[in-house]
């Protein structure tokens, strides 16, 4: 781990030291190159690439006078001139002033900075390039010609022509997105402060210090550490009984005294031939207080029998199955191993039929129990195959928006008054919180905020998760 | 390198041709109305509306022969045209309709343009009620297109006299011994209900001059009195709350015998009941001892106008249009929503329609709906406890204050 971090500065280091050798010992050509980009590669006539690497300057130059400039000029106060409008009655349309927009602004400034980076970077490798076409000129050698070039970056050079396009794309629609959500955080940008109307502009950490105060009109701070709380133990639950109910049911009907094996598992299956929605919004409607679980229960008495246990409130005629706090909670988990099984059965189906049968058949010969195989053979089998599987599915948990949102949605409503003034409520994810504070309250800059602390959870889970399943020689002890 | 280099420079090139042209987006500014140029709008209604929406535009064709238009019909329910339009009010349709509460929260974020096109025209043919919800700082923003989107009280007559329907604690034992009962959505989601008890005991909630931040009166001895009569009537069994669309399915199956709801439910509750289908203004509660008439929020559907649109002047002249008489009559007909127009509200059609008629009474005791966001989750939570009975015994001063508190809280 270390080491690679230290190979990593390297490179970085060697990148740059690369340069400082190139421009150093750069003839007069590659010291041109720093002004008129292409001049060393037109110097050794390699004219095609140097007009090329010209005309990326010049229309650098271009872009940065037309876009980057204004844009970034703006970038420090996110646009001063208010948006105003009066209706002509001659052109019978609204004339605009030429204002600011502040998510422009923010949006055109962030674009502005990757498009310097991705700029720089040509411009180092630009002058490089031409210092190495130095090289090869004093030592006598025959630089490539732009055949060669292309079919190298056919051949053994393909890789990178491959990656060209997925780079790209990560950088147009996952980094530049991600950098301005990440810049939201420390903005104003809510309810008040709508663009195009409104401007918004940077507030420093205030927004992540609101997250941890909590008064009586600002609760910020109680709901977060009670949704986050809740959150964890939901994504633990929720992949737990999912994982281990799939493999029990998968070893049920692997059981060789099992018949009709084909028929229980297409049973199953069936339940994932409908969208998960529909069976959630389905499920909400049958466990509603007057609905027809309710029904059925209060008229074979165990509604009233679990009110004398004291599982439902005397005060109700019927189990608040989706309007109680924990009984929410607990239909929640319990709805979703119903509509996750299915998929674990099918992945624990696959796994438990590639063991290999004499394991088991040596362990029956030296006298294990069955539940031993399962314990000593078993269970090591599949958390070795499905490890990577579980991590990823507790953080798809912690982020697991449909069963929540759309079993509490319109039904659950809070009764703890602190939570409802900061607009969550008990049966809330992060990003269930974080979906009703941008959708019903425009409340950008704290869902962001939020944003962030699921990203920190998600990670901080995955690196020590993966730390623990990858550590060691597990790999080698599983070679049967 | 070179390899390397020159990826980059595609990549470059790429992200400044797809960014470069929005750089550029300056206001429309002199978009010269050259004289026979398509005129193109887009129309977001309810998905119901559409028909009826349809064959408006072509009557508005034709009303102007000279000018070739090309509008288009979106789909947009009006209760959360709002959430669309505020998303991106660039993008957002030229004219769209929407319910008279988001009026503020567009005015707030300059999403709606002051309707000028007509305005007098406007204010003289619609009901007073309806042009006052179009209404912010005196400036008209909207074009009032119904005004039957509040709520008043559904009955099955052949269970409830017209005597009983006076109050609600009477219904409420009535249904109670009967084993049936009267519903009404005051606890989840249901914010917009509580209010007609508290501010029909004359204790006022409502948004304060900024059009942000509330202010509210719940939080006094007259309030607790309130919260009271509230679990009084829940304490008898025959009141209870749910949704509205709960409360629909069960009034079919006759476990409720009336319930609050709006003239968007007409029909199936119309079916619920069949011959014994009533409606009434809302009941009175007993506060303190003495009853206290319910009061409400009135509804009306507005049409708005979009200051982004290339057409505004079009897209006003097309929005009166859509508010004529002749238009709202058409949407009752098809639709049955009750008219702003007062003329058209008038005629025997509209007048003989129960639900349009309890609507109309219960209106003496109906106000605008104006009311900041930080409302409604507190407000929710606050109908939740007390349709629960107030199960953890709190008292009732601190869940008043505390729910005061988060109504009247600053927006952050």
């Amino acid at each position: 781990m270390k080491g690679k971090f230290k190979q990593f500065l390297g490179s970085i280091g060697h990148y740059f030291s690369d340069f400082g050798a190139a421009v150093v010992h750069g003839d007069w050509s590659v010291k041109l190159s720093l002004v008129f980009m292409g001049a060393g590669y037109i110097r050794r006539r390699k004219y095609l690439y140097g007009v090329f690497l010209l005309a990326i300057e010049v229309f650098f130059i271009l872009l940065a006078a037309t876009f980057i400039a204004p844009n970034l000029a703006k970038f420090g106060t996110l646009g001063t001139v208010k948006a105003e409008m009066h209706f002509d009655d001659v052109l019978f349309t609204n004339v605009w002033n030429d204002f600011d927009n502040s998510f422009k602004i923010l949006l055109y400034s962030i674009i502005s900075l990757v498009a310097i980076l991705i700029f720089a970077l040509i411009w180092i490798s630009s002058i490089k390039g031409a210092y190495s076409l130095q090289k090869m000129d004093e030592q006598g050698e025959k630089p490539p010609t732009i055949r060669d070039d292309i079919s190298s970056a056919m051949n053994e050079k393909y890789y990178k022509t491959l990656l060209a396009v997925p780079v790209g794309g990560i950088v147009l629609f996952t980094i530049i997105p991600l950098i301005v959500m990440i810049c939201i955080a420390f903005t104003s940008y809510d309810e008040q402060h709508m663009p195009p109307a409104a401007l918004f502009t940077w507030v420093g950490w205030a927004n992540f210090k609101q997250l941890f105060t909590t008064s009586l009109t600002s609760t910020f701070g109680y709901s977060f550490g009670k949704i986050l709380r809740w959150t964890l133990v939901w994504a633990v639950l929720a992949t737990f009984t999912n994982y281990f109910g799939g493999i029990m049911l998968a070893m049920l009907i692997n059981n060789k005294r099992t018949r009709w094996k084909k028929m229980w598992r297409t049973c199953f299956i069936i339940a994932m031939a409908v969208p998960q929605f529909v069976t959630l919004l389905l499920v909400r409607n049958f466990f509603a207080d007057q609905g027809i679980v309710n029904t059925i229960c209060s008229n074979i008495g165990l509604t009233s029998l679990l009110k004398k246990i004291g599982l439902v409130p005397a005060y109700l005629n019927y189990i608040p199955f989706l309007t109680n706090p924990n009984w929410a909670k607990f239909m929640i988990i319990m709805i979703n191993i119903w509509v996750g099984v299915p998929y674990l059965l099918l992945i624990a189906t696959g796994i438990l039929m590639n063991i290999p049968q004499d394991l088991y058949e040596a362990a029956t010969i030296d006298g294990a129990n069955s539940f031993q195989q399962f314990r000593k053979i078993t269970m090591p089998y599949m958390l070795f195959v499905t490890g990577p599987y579980l991590i990823n599915s507790v953080v798809q948990n912690i982020n697991n928006f449909n069963v929540i949102y759309l079993l509490t949605n319109n039904v659950f409503e809070t009764s703890d008054q602190l939570l409802a003034n900061s607009h969550a409520r008990e049966t809330d994810l992060l990003v269930t919180w974080l979906f009703r504070l941008t959708n019903e309250y425009y409340n950008y800059k704290m869902a962001s905020v939020i944003g962030i602390m699921v990203f920190v959870v998600c990670t901080v889970i995955t690196l020590v998760a993966f730390n623990f399943v990858i550590r060691g020689n597990k790999e080698e002890g599983m070679q049967l | 390198m070179k390899k390397i280099s020159a990826i980059l420079v595609v990549l470059c090139i790429a992200l400044t041709c797809a960014f470069a042209q929005g750089g550029k987006e300056a206001p429309a500014a002199a978009a010269t109305a050259a004289p026979k140029e398509t005129i193109k709008l887009t129309v977001w209604v309810g998905d119901l509306y559409t028909e009826v929406t349809e064959k408006i535009i072509e009557k508005f064709k034709a009303a102007y022969p000279d000018e070739t238009f090309e509008i288009t019909v979106g789909i947009e329910s009006e209760s959360t045209c709002k959430d669309t339009v505020l998303t991106d009010p660039e993008a957002a349709a030229d004219v769209y309709t929407f319910a008279d509460d988001q009026l503020l929260a567009l005015v707030n974020a300059a999403a709606i343009q002051p309707a000028t096109v007509d305005a007098d025209k406007v204010k003289t043919e619609n009901g007073e009620g309806a042009v006052n919800a179009a209404i912010v700082d005196g400036q008209l923003y909207a074009y009032p297109m119904s005004a039957s989107n509040g709520y008043f009280m559904y009955y099955d007559k052949s269970f409830f006299t017209e005597d009983d329907v006076k109050s609600l604690n009477t219904m409420a034992v009535k249904a109670a011994k009967a084993g049936k009962k009267v519903g009404m959505q005051f606890g989840a989601d249901g914010g917009w209900y509580l209010y007609s008890f508290f501010k029909g005991a004359g204790l006022d909630m409502k948004i304060n001059d900024d059009g942000m931040t509330n202010s509210c009166e719940w939080a006094s001895k007259g309030g607790e009195a309130v919260a009271k009569g509230i679990l009084d009537l829940v304490a008898t069994g025959g009141f209870y709350a749910d949704s509205t669309s709960n409360l629909v399915s069960a009034a079919k199956d006759g476990t409720v015998v009336a319930l609050v709801d709006g003239t968007w439910d007409a029909n199936p509750i119309m079916e619920a009941y069949k011959d014994n289908y009533a409606c009434c203004k809302l009941p009175t509660f007993s506060v303190s001892g003495k009853d206290v008439q319910m009061a409400s929020f009135a509804g009306y559907k507005l049409i708005g106008v979009n200051p982004f649109s290339k057409n505004v002047g079009w897209a006003m002249r097309f929005a009166s249009f859509m508010t004529s008489e002749e238009s709202q009559v058409a949407r009752f007909e098809s639709n049955g929503d009750g008219p702003a127009n007062i003329k058209a509200a008038a005629s025997a059609s509209v007048a003989s329609n129960p639900a349009i008629a309890a609507l109309a009474t219960q209106s003496q005791f109906a106000t605008v709906q104006r009311v900041g966001g930080n409302y409604w989750t507190p407000a929710a939570t606050l109908g939740t406890i007390l349709s629960q009975g107030n199960p953890e015994k709190t008292a009732l001063s601190d869940l008043l204050s505390t729910a005061v508190a988060g109504i009247t809280a600053p927006v952050v």
